[in-house]
C-alpha cells in the first residue's frame, strides 16, 4: 500500500520533471505532428526514416545531425524520426532502434555510441527487411552483411593525413604525444590506426605516450599539464584526436610558459569553428577536417537503396585539411559547425 | 486431554548474549493436544526461549528433547525436521502470490515436468480444509485478503508438513475481536488433532480463554508452570512482575505525602484523549508537584497514552489544555515548547544518540528548541553537563565520552538530565528504571520525589507496581488499551490492590482487541 | 627544539587516530611513487614566463578544487544518512548557466558580467539543491531516488540551457577565478580552502554539525528530543547544491567552455568515494569534513599519478580501483582486527623488550 503511493509519487515527480525540463521534447518520436506512424500522413508519398542518433556530444555532432535533419525534409519527400541517445547511452539507442523496427519505418540511419553489441538488433532489422545505413560510426565486429553501407569520412585517411603533415613539419623526427578519446570507441581505434600506420615507418618519431582525455577540453588541459611536467616540457608534437582536447592542451601549453606552435605543435581532427579560430590565432598548428556535412550523400544513398540499386559497403565523405592560419581564416566565414 | 508424555522437554536451558544472561536454567514442557502459553514482561526471555526451540538460537547449556529424541538444533531447518513449525508475529508471506502458492511455498508438488501447479493447489486446498478454511479459494491472490485471514493462511502454511509442535508468536496483536475468535477456532481444531501449540500473547483474556497451561518467565528465569485452571490472575500477574503476594501485602508503601493547594489549577488537563489502535479516549489531570502513576501490563496502552500527551503521536480525538489553554500537540518539538518532556521506554531506539557524547546528549533537547543557528555556548554546555553529571551521579563522570559506552542506568540518567535541562513543567517517565541496576534505580526514584517537591508534575510509568505505588499520589490503571480505574493512593493501597483491579476487571470484561 | 619536536609528535599522534589517516597515507604513498619516477616531482618553482608558482603539487591542488567543493557538500548530506547523486549534473547546469549568460551578455569582459554570471549560476544550483531538500524533507522521498531524478533532469536541463551545444564564452573575471593567481598562488585553491574552512567553521561553531549527526545517527530519538529535521535537511541539500554550483564554475571556467555531456560527469561518485575515504560512514552520523577534503585530494592525486606514470588509458580504471580498494580495506575495522590478531604475540614481545 505504502509502496504503491510511494511509487506513484516517484513517477509523478519524474513525469513533472521531464515535462518541466523539456526532456520529452528530445525523446524518441520527435515532433508531435505526423509522427504517429507511416500511415498517418495524408500524402502517402513520404518515406519514413528513423535516425538513431548520438545526441549532444559536441559541435561536430551537432552539425552532422542537424545537417541530416535538414536534408531529410518533408519537401524532399521524407519524414525523419530523430532519436538521440540519452547521455550517450547505448541501451537507449538499442531501444529506439527496436521501436523503429516495430513501427516499420522504411530506412534506419544509425550513429552508434558504442561499436559492439549491435548484432541482434541489426539481424532483427534484416528480418523485417528494413535497410540500415550506418552514419559516421562503425560497428564492431565490422560485419558488412548486417548493414547496407556505412557513410563516413574515413578516419584512417584523416588521421594518416595528420601524420603525413607531421612528417613534413618535422623532417628530423620529433617526440610526440597522443590525446585519445575514451578507450574502446571505434573512432579512437581508427584514428590511432591511421596515425600509427604512417608513424611505424618512421623511427625518428618517438611516441612519449598516449592518454585519454574523454574528448573533453577540460580534461585535455588537465592531462596535458601533467604530461608536460612528467616529460620536462620535452614534447614537440601533440596529436589530439579531437579539437576540444587539442584546445585544452593548448591552454596547458601556455600555462606552462611555453608557446603553442613553437615549443609544442598541436594537430587536431574535426575542424570545428573553434579549432579554426585557434588555428588562425596560432594556438593550433594543424587541423584536419572530419567532414560532418554528409546529408546529401546520405540522401542519395537512401534513394538508391529504396529503388533497389546497389551501393558500396563504405562510402567515404571527402574531407579537407588546414595547415596554416591563412587557410583557417579563409575557411572560417562559411564554417557551419 | 493431557497425554502422559510431553512432546517437548527443554531442561535447564541457558543462553547468554554479550553482557546479558538471556535465559538462565529455564525448564519448559509442552504436551500434545494442549495450548501452552508463555508469560512474562518484556525482557523476561520469552522470545529467546522460542528462538531456542525453533533453532534460531543455539543454546549454551541444557537439553532439548522433541518427540522423545534429544536434539541439537543448528538452524531452523533442523527444528522443522523435528516437527516444530513457527508462525511469526509479522506475517511473512508474499502478497502477490496466490493463497495456494503461499501455503505450499518451498513444498510445491512436483509433477513429471517441474512443478505441478494443479496438484500443488489441490494439496493447499486439503491443508486449508483440515483447518476448517475450506471456503478459501487457493487460487486467489493473498493480497486480496484481510490481515486476519492472511494470518490464518500463515498458520496453514505452518501446518502443511503436519508438525507436532506449532509456535504462534503473538498472532493476535493486530486482530480485532471477531478475527481473534476465528483464529481461536483454528487453534482449537489443531489442538484437538493432537498438535502441541505454544501461544504467546499480551492479552490476559485471550490467554485465559485459549490456553491449558502457562509457564511464567521473569528476568530469564523460570518462575513456574501451572495449569491455567489452577492459576488465578492475581498470582499470575504478581509472579510476572516478581513480587509474591505476601511481599506485596507486607510492603509498607513509603510514599511521600505532599501538600497541595486545594483547587489549584491543573497544569495539564486531557479530556477524552485517544488514538485509534493506540488507546481509547482517556481523561487525565496533572497538578503541579504531583506524581501520577500509570500501572498496567505491557501492551495495556500506557506508552501510547504517554506519547499522545507529549505529542510524539498525534491524537485523533480529545483535547489537551496546558495551564488552561487548549493546545494541539503535533510533534515532540511542540510538546517541549509547552513545557512537556517525555523520557521514552525505548532508550536505545528513541532515547540516546549513541555516537554523541554525554554532553551533547544532555544539551540536545534545549539545542533543538533554540534551533541550529543559536548554539548553546560551549561554556553553558559544560556547565549543564557538569551539573547533571554531579547531581544525577553519572558514572563515569566524563562529559566527552560517547553515551553508548555508558551502562544502561547511566544512560538513563543522562537522558533524565536532557529532559531536566529543558526545565519542564511536566515530566513523563516511561519505564525509567527498567533494565538498570538497583543503585541507579533508587537514585532515579529519589530524583522523582525531589522534582515533585520542587513543583514539577510527573507521570511515572512502570511495570514494577510497588515502585508506582511508592512514588505516586494517584494511579491510573490501564488494561487492554483502556483506563479501567483511577486510584487515589493511600495507606490501604498496595501493589496487590492494583493487581486485583487488573485481574478483577478481567473476569467480567469482554474480549477487547 | 625538544618542545617543537614533542609538539610535532603529539600532532602526529592525534592524526594517527583520525579516521582519514589512511587517506593521508595513501596520498603520501602516491607521492612517493611519483618521486621515484622523477625525483623533482615535489619541486615547486617560479615559472619565469609568467611569475606563477608551478609544480605538480599545485596542479593537484588546483585540480582538486571542484572535487573538494562537492565532497564537502556530499559529506554533510551523507551525515544525515542521505546521499546527493545530483552534484555532477548540478555542476553542468551551473557551468551552462554561467557560459550561456556570458555568451549572451553585452559586455562579457566586464567584472559586472562575471559577477552576474557567477551569481546566476549559484542561484540556479542552490535552487536545484532546494528542490532535493524539499522532496527529501517534506515529501519524504528517499534521498537516493530524489537526487537520482535531479541527476538525470539536471543534465537534461543543462542541455536545454545550451541547446545541446558545448557553449564557450570569454570573461576575464571568471577565468581569473579558475586560472588566476594571487602572489603566484592559484586563486581557485585559495577560494576552495576558504570555503571549506568557512563551512567547517559554520558547521562546528553553530549547532548544525551536532544536529546533523543526531538525525544521521538516530532520527527517531532526535525527533523525540524535539529536533525538527525539515530545516536541517533542506539546509544541507541546499548547501550541497550551492557547492556543486561553485564546483561547476571552477571546472568550466578553467577552459571557459561547458561540455554538457562531460562537465561533472560521474563526479558524484568521486565525491562519495572522497567522503568514505575520509572516514564518514554512508549510514550517516559522525562526519569529518577534513576527511572529505583528504579524500578529494587523494582522488585527484590518483588521477594525476595515473597520467604522470603514463598508465595506459585502458588500464586506468583498474589501477584506480585497486588503490581505492586497498585504502578501504585498510580502513575496515574487520581487516585491521585480523591483522592485529596476527601480530598480537609479536607486539607483546616488543613491549617486553
Amino acid at each position: 500500500m505504502t509502496k504503491r503511493t510511494w511509487l506513484g509519487r516517484a513517477i509523478g515527480i519524474v513525469g513533472m520533471g521531464a515535462l518541466a525540463l523539456g526532456i520529452t521534447a528530445c525523446g524518441p518520436g520527435g515532433d508531435g505532428d505526423g509522427s504517429a506512424g507511416g500511415g498517418a500522413g495524408g500524402d502517402d508519398e513520404l518515406v519514413t526514416v528513423g535516425f538513431v542518433a548520438v545526441g549532444p556530444e559536441g559541435a561536430w555532432r551537432e552539425a552532422n545531425e542537424q545537417n541530416i535533419q535538414d536534408t531529410f525534409s518533408e519537401d524532399a519527400g521524407f519524414e525523419l524520426k530523430f532519436a538521440p541517445a540519452a547521455n550517450l547511452d547505448q541501451a537507449s539507442q538499442i531501444q529506439a532502434f527496436s521501436s523503429f523496427i516495430d513501427e516499420g519505418v522504411d530506412v534506419i540511419l544509425l550513429s552508434a555510441t558504442a561499436g559492439a553489441g549491435w548484432e541482434s538488433s541489426l539481424q532483427r532489422a534484416q528480418e523485417a527487411e528494413i535497410p540500415v545505413i550506418l552514419i559516421d560510426r562503425g560497428i564492431e565486429p565490422d560485419n558488412t552483411d548486417l548493414y547496407v553501407t556505412r557513410i563516413a569520412p574515413d578516419n584512417l585517411e584523416v588521421s594518416s593525413s595528420v601524420a603525413e603533415w607531421a612528417l613534413e613539419e618535422f623532417p628530423d623526427g620529433a617526440n610526440y604525444f597522443v590525446l585519445e578519446g575514451p578507450a574502446g570507441v571505434s573512432v579512437v581505434n581508427e584514428r590511432n590506426e591511421g596515425w600509427d600506420a604512417v608513424m611505424s615507418e618512421h623511427p625518428e618519431f618517438e611516441k612519449i605516450g598516449a592518454q585519454t582525455a574523454n574528448w573533453s577540453r577540460e580534461e585535455g588541459r588537465s592531462v596535458f599539464e601533467t604530461v608536460l611536467r612528467a616529460n620536462n616540457n620535452d614534447i614537440d608534437l601533440l596529436f589530439a584526436q579531437n579539437d576540444e582536447m587539442g584546445l585544452g592542451a593548448a591552454q596547458a601549453v601556455e600555462e606552462a610558459g611555453l608557446v603553442p606552435g613553437e615549443d609544442v605543435k598541436i594537430a587536431t581532427i574535426d575542424g570545428t569553428r573553434a579549432a579554426l579560430e585557434a588555428l588562425a590565432d596560432g594556438q593550433l598548428t594543424f587541423v584536419a577536417e572530419y567532414n560532418p556535412m554528409f546529408g546529401e550523400t546520405a540522401l542519395e544513398t537512401v534513394n538508391t537503396v529504396l529503388d533497389g540499386g546497389t551501393v558500396d559497403p563504405y562510402i567515404i565523405v571527402p574531407s579537407e585539411t588546414f595547415d596554416s592560419p591563412e587557410a583557417a581564416e579563409e575557411a572560417l566565414p562559411d564554417r557551419q559547425f | 486431554m493431557t497425554a502422559a508424555e510431553p512432546i517437548v522437554e527443554m531442561h535447564d536451558i541457558s543462553i547468554s548474549f554479550p553482557g546479558v544472561k538471556a535465559l538462565d536454567g529455564v525448564d519448559f514442557r509442552m504436551f500434545p493436544g494442549e495450548v501452552h502459553t508463555l508469560m512474562g514482561e518484556n525482557g523476561a526471555g520469552k522470545s529467546t526461549l522460542i528462538k531456542a526451540l525453533t533453532g534460531v538460537y543455539q543454546i549454551d547449556s541444557g537439553s532439548i528433547v522433541v518427540g522423545g529424541q534429544r536434539r541439537q538444533f543448528q538452524g531452523t531447518g533442523d527444528a522443522q525436521e523435528a516437527g516444530v513449525a513457527t508462525v511469526y508475529q509479522e506475517v511473512n508471506l508474499c502478497p502477490n502470490l496466490t493463497i495456494g502458492e503461499n501455503v505450499m511455498l518451498g513444498r510445491e508438488v512436483r509433477g513429471r515436468v517441474g512443478i505441478s501447479w494443479k496438484a500443488t493447489h489441490r494439496a493447499a486446498a486439503a491443508a486449508l480444509a483440515r483447518l476448517g478454511l475450506a471456503d478459501l479459494d487457493p487460487t486467489r491472490p493473498l493480497g486480496s485478503l484481510s490481515l486476519a485471514v492472511q494470518q490464518l493462511v500463515a498458520i496453514t502454511r505452518g501446518t502443511v508438513f503436519e508438525p507436532t509442535v506449532l509456535v504462534l508468536d503473538e498472532p493476535t496483536s493486530s486482530l480485532d475481536a471477531n478475527e481473534v475468535e476465528q483464529l481461536f477456532g483454528v487453534i482449537r481444531g489443531l489442538r484437538d488433532r493432537g498438535v502441541a501449540i505454544l501461544f504467546v500473547s499480551h492479552f490476559l483474556d485471550q490467554v485465559y480463554e485459549i490456553s491449558d497451561r502457562i509457564t511464567i518467565l521473569r528476568n530469564g528465569q523460570f518462575q513456574g508452570e501451572h495449569l491455567t485452571a489452577e492459576l488465578d490472575r492475581s498470582t499470575l500477574i504478581s509472579t510476572m512482575i516478581g513480587k509474591d503476594l505476601a511481599t506485596l501485602r507486607s510492603l509498607d508503601a513509603q510514599r511521600a505525602q505532599r501538600e497541595h493547594e486545594e483547587g489549584a489549577r491543573p497544569v495539564v488537563r486531557a479530556r477524552g484523549l485517544g488514538r485509534a489502535g493506540g488507546i481509547t479516549p482517556t481523561d487525565l489531570e496533572l497538578q503541579p508537584g504531583e506524581v501520577v502513576g500509570v500501572a498496567g501490563l505491557l501492551g495495556s496502552g500506557r506508552t501510547e497514552l504517554a506519547r499522545l500527551l507529549y505529542g510524539a503521536d498525534r491524537a485523533d480525538r480529545g483535547t489537551v489544555e496546558i495551564d488552561g489553554r487548549p493546545v494541539t500537540l503535533t510533534s515532540p518539538a511542540v510538546g517541549l515548547r509547552h513545557g512537556l518532556a517525555y523520557s521514552t521506554e525505548n532508550r536505545r531506539d528513541e532515547g540516546i544518540i549513541a555516537d554523541l557524547s554525554v554532553r551533547e546528549n544532555i544539551i540536545l533537547a534545549i539545542q533543538a528548541q533554540r534551533g541550529w543557528l543559536r548554539p548553546v555556548p560551549r561554556k553553558e554546555q559544560d556547565r549543564l553537563a557538569e551539573r547533571y553529571i554531579t547531581t544525577l551521579n553519572i558514572r563515569p563522570a566524563d562529559a566527552d565520552r560517547p553515551i553508548k559506552n555508558l551502562s544502561g542506568g547511566n544512560q538513563q540518567k543522562v537522558l533524565l538530565g536532557r529532559w531536566l535541562a529543558t526545565n519542564p513543567d511536566v515530566l513523563i517517565l516511561d519505564e525509567p528504571t527498567r533494565g538498570i541496576d538497583v543503585g541507579a534505580k533508587a537514585e532515579i526514584q529519589e530524583h522523582v520525589l525531589e522534582l515533585a517537591g520542587e513543583g514539577m508534575a510527573l507521570v511515572f510509568i512502570s511495570s514494577e507496581l510497588e515502585e508506582v505505588v511508592r512514588l505516586s499520589e494517584r494511579i491510573l490503571v490501564l488494561k487492554d488499551r483502556e483506563k479501567i480505574a483511577e486510584i487515589e493512593n493511600g495507606a490501604d493501597v498496595t501493589a496487590e490492590t492494583i493487581v486485583a483491579t487488573i485481574a478483577g476487571h478481567d473476569q467480567n470484561a469482554e474480549v477487547v482487541a | 627544539m625538544t618542545q617543537t619536536y614533542s609538539r610535532l609528535r603529539a600532532g602526529l599522534g592525534a592524526l594517527a587516530h583520525k579516521p582519514y589517516i589512511w587517506g593521508v597515507l595513501g596520498i603520501v604513498a602516491l607521492l612517493i611513487v611519483n618521486v621515484t619516477r622523477d625525483p623533482g616531482y615535489l619541486q615547486i618553482s617560479v615559472n619565469p614566463a609568467n611569475g606563477y608558482l608551478a609544480g605538480n603539487l599545485l596542479d593537484i591542488l588546483r585540480e582538486s578544487a571542484p572535487i573538494v567543493m562537492i565532497s564537502v557538500g556530499m559529506c554533510l548530506v551523507v551525515a544525515t544518512s542521505g546521499i546527493d547523486l545530483s552534484v555532477g549534473s548540478v555542476m553542468a547546469v551551473s557551468g551552462a548557466v554561467a557560459m550561456e549568460f556570458l555568451q549572451a551578455a553585452s559586455a562579457p569582459q566586464s567584472t559586472m558580467s562575471a559577477a552576474m554570471a557567477l551569481l546566476l549560476a549559484l542561484t540556479v544550483s542552490s535552487l536545484l539543491g532546494l528542490v532535493n531538500g524539499v522532496l527529501v524533507a517534506y515529501v519524504r522521498l528517499q534521498p537516493f531516488i530524489t537526487t537520482l531524478i535531479t541527476m538525470l533532469a539536471g543534465r537534461g536541463l543543462a542541455k536545454v540551457i545550451t541547446g545541446g551545444q558545448n557553449t564557450s564564452a570569454s570573461s576575464d573575471g571568471l577565468a581569473w577565478i579558475a586560472n588566476g593567481r594571487v602572489l603566484g598562488f592559484p586563486v581557485v585553491v585559495i577560494i576552495a580552502i576558504a570555503l571549506a574552512l568557512l563551512i567547517g567553521y559554520l558547521v562546528r561553531r553553530s549547532a548544525l554539525g551536532m544536529m546533523i549527526e543526531a538525525i544521521g545517527i538516530n532520527e527517531t530519538a532526535s525527533r523525540m528530543a524535539g529536533i525538527k529535521p525539515h530545516g536541517l535537511l533542506i539546509t544541507v541539500y541546499l548547501l550541497s547544491g550551492l557547492l556543486a554550483g561553485v564546483a561547476g564554475v571552477f571546472s568550466t571556467a578553467t577552459v571557459m567552455t561547458v561540455d554538457v555531456s562531460n562537465t561533472g560527469y560521474l563526479l558524484e561518485l568521486d565525491a562519495i568515494l572522497a567522503v568514505v575515504i575520509g572516514g564518514t560512514a554512508l549510514s550517516g552520523g559522525k562526519f569529518s569534513l577534513g576527511g572529505a577534503v583528504v579524500g578529494a585530494l587523494l582522488i585527484t592525486t590518483l588521477d594525476k599519478t595515473v597520467v604522470f606514470l603514463g598508465v595506459p588509458s585502458a588500464a586506468t580504471p583498474a589501477f584506480k580501483a585497486v588503490v581505492i580498494i586497498v585504502i578501504c580495506l585498510a580502513q575496515s575495522s574487520r581487516v585491521r582486527a585480523l591483522f592485529r590478531d596476527r601480530r598480537g604475540p609479536v607486539r607483546m614481545k616488543e613491549r617486553v623488550a
